[in-house]
């Protein structure tokens, strides 16, 4: 598991888009885990290849990280290692402190 | 809002990705640099929203479902009404091969997920400072184009209709000056038109008075050829030769010389009464109409050449014309079986066939009352 930094220091203009942001991302974990739980690694490219994308946009590089992982996971069918990143993307997403300037 | 700050406004931008949070990031950041933003969930809805309301530019994401941010940047490169929108592709595809399919699909930057916002938006400013330099460019060469139409259409305006110059103007830009061409064959109809009692008039008249009454009689006959966009081809002494069916075709050209003559008979009655008035001289307009092939070009020297039409129908236009008596219009033929169906019976009276000065053959001739007056 890679160690992340918990206390992100976000843009202050971002800071209206960032509850819609979280909520977002619970719903990319509970998405995660169903297409883990029917093998559908298509998804969970796609899955990876947005958090990819959007994490770091936001100043969460910890979610491009994760995200970049679970994408290449799923290319390989790493079922065991993309589970792992699911499971530490919940873990951070649970303890992330958002500081804005 | 300020003036920078409303010109910003004016610049449009569609950002299209299917990720709401990606979609809401993006807009935040245009919309602090006073652009206004549009947004679409899937190339499809992109596309929709480009053809009815065009923007400025177009921020792309490539990995979308349905139709791929690759599939829209080539649809809308390839439609010749949106090819000049930038596109930047949105992507967090770091391999070369899809760098590559960016390119040829048109794209015009790229922008690497996750995105860092100073990049976006200096990416962003560099698109739309090329955009405006090509919008002012497109402008001016618009405006170059309309200066040099117009300066084509004074210049021929005083030889043809404004229609007809309008028309040369616009074929100038397509096909090259029509006037510039190589002479060449083609069907015509030729009028010539002449006034008959002009000798007694210049015995009559002081140098001055002469030229005025020609000036009045030409600006007469002419606003008549205009109005049925015939093309003057000479004026000389009296006589006026005015072509229809060149240098554009016209189906009706028959139609259109036989008004012109009316027009020019009817327009001059009112001033050949006025001269009798003042002068006491009796005149009137006689003409000659011919139709057939002959060669319309630039005919002449290097230091002086006329844009003329040359050949049978003008021959002939011009013996029927000097054989007309005023107010009366003489045509060939082929001319009259073209227009009799717009002839009143009572006015026409068949000639025969007549053997015209220097000319081998006799051809029918068709005589023509135009005038209101009996023929002098």
């Amino acid at each position: 598991m890679t160690d992340h930094q918990l206390t992100v220091t976000v843009a202050k203009d971002l800071a209206d888009l960032i509850p819609v942001f979280f909520e977002n991302r619970k719903k990319e974990i509970a998405s995660l885990r169903a297409a883990l739980a029917t093998g559908n690694f298509e998804q969970l490219r796609q899955l990876g290849h947005r958090m990819k994308g959007v994490g770091n946009s936001y100043g969460f590089a910890a979610i491009s990280d994760i995200g970049k992982r679970v994408e290449d996971g799923a290319k390989v069918a790493d079922k065991a290692g993309i589970n792992a990143c699911v499971g530490e993307y919940a873990n951070y997403l649970s303890k992330v402190q958002v500081v804005y300037e | 809002m300020n003036d920078r700050a409303a010109a910003q406004a004016a610049y449009r931008v569609l950002v299209v990705d299917d990720d709401p949070d990606m979609v809401g990031f993006l807009a935040l950041m245009l919309q602090r640099e006073g652009m206004s933003v549009e947004t679409a969930g899937d190339g499809q809805s992109a596309l929709m929203k480009v053809m009815t309301s065009p923007p400025d530019l177009i921020l792309l994401d490539v990995m979308m479902p349905g139709v791929s941010g690759f599939d829209v940047c080539r649809q809308l490169k390839g439609d010749e009404s949106t090819a000049l929108i930038p596109i930047v592709l949105v992507t967090a595809l770091e391999d070369t091969e899809s760098r590559v399919r960016g390119i040829e699909a048109g794209a015009d930057d790229f922008l690497s997920k996750p995105v860092k916002r100073e990049e976006l938006i200096a990416r962003v400013k560099t698109l739309r400072r090329l955009h405006d330099t090509r919008k002012e460019l497109e402008s001016r060469r618009l405006a170059a184009e309309v200066q040099r139409k117009e300066a084509i259409r004074k210049a021929f305006s005083r030889y043809i209709s404004p229609r007809l110059a309008d028309r040369i103007a616009d074929a100038a830009g397509e096909h090259g000056d029509p006037f510039q061409g190589r002479a060449q064959r083609t069907s015509l109809v030729a009028l010539f038109a002449d006034l008959r009692g002009f000798t007694r008039l210049t015995e009559q008249n002081e140098v001055g008075a002469v030229v005025g009454m020609l000036n009045e009689y030409f600006a007469v006959l002419t606003e008549a050829a205009y109005q049925h966009d015939g093309t003057i081809f000479n004026m000389a002494g009296d006589s006026l030769l005015v072509g229809f069916n060149v240098p554009f075709p016209q189906p009706d050209a028959a139609e259109r010389a036989w008004r012109t003559a009316l027009e020019m008979v009817a327009r001059f009655e009112p001033v050949a009464a006025a001269w009798q008035a003042r002068h006491g001289l009796a005149v009137g307009v006689g003409i000659g109409i011919c139709t057939g092939e002959a060669i319309i070009g630039n005919v002449g020297s290097t230091h002086y050449a006329n844009y003329t039409i040359i050949g049978n129908p003008v021959n002939i236009a011009a013996r029927l014309m000097q054989m007309a008596a005023a107010g009366e219009v003489l045509v060939c033929g082929p001319v009259y079986d073209r227009i009799r169906h717009l002839l009143p019976a009572e006015r026409v009276e068949g000639r025969g066939d007549v053997t015209l000065r220097g000319k081998a053959e006799p051809i029918p001739v068709y005589a023509v009352r135009a005038g209101t007056r009996a023929p002098a």
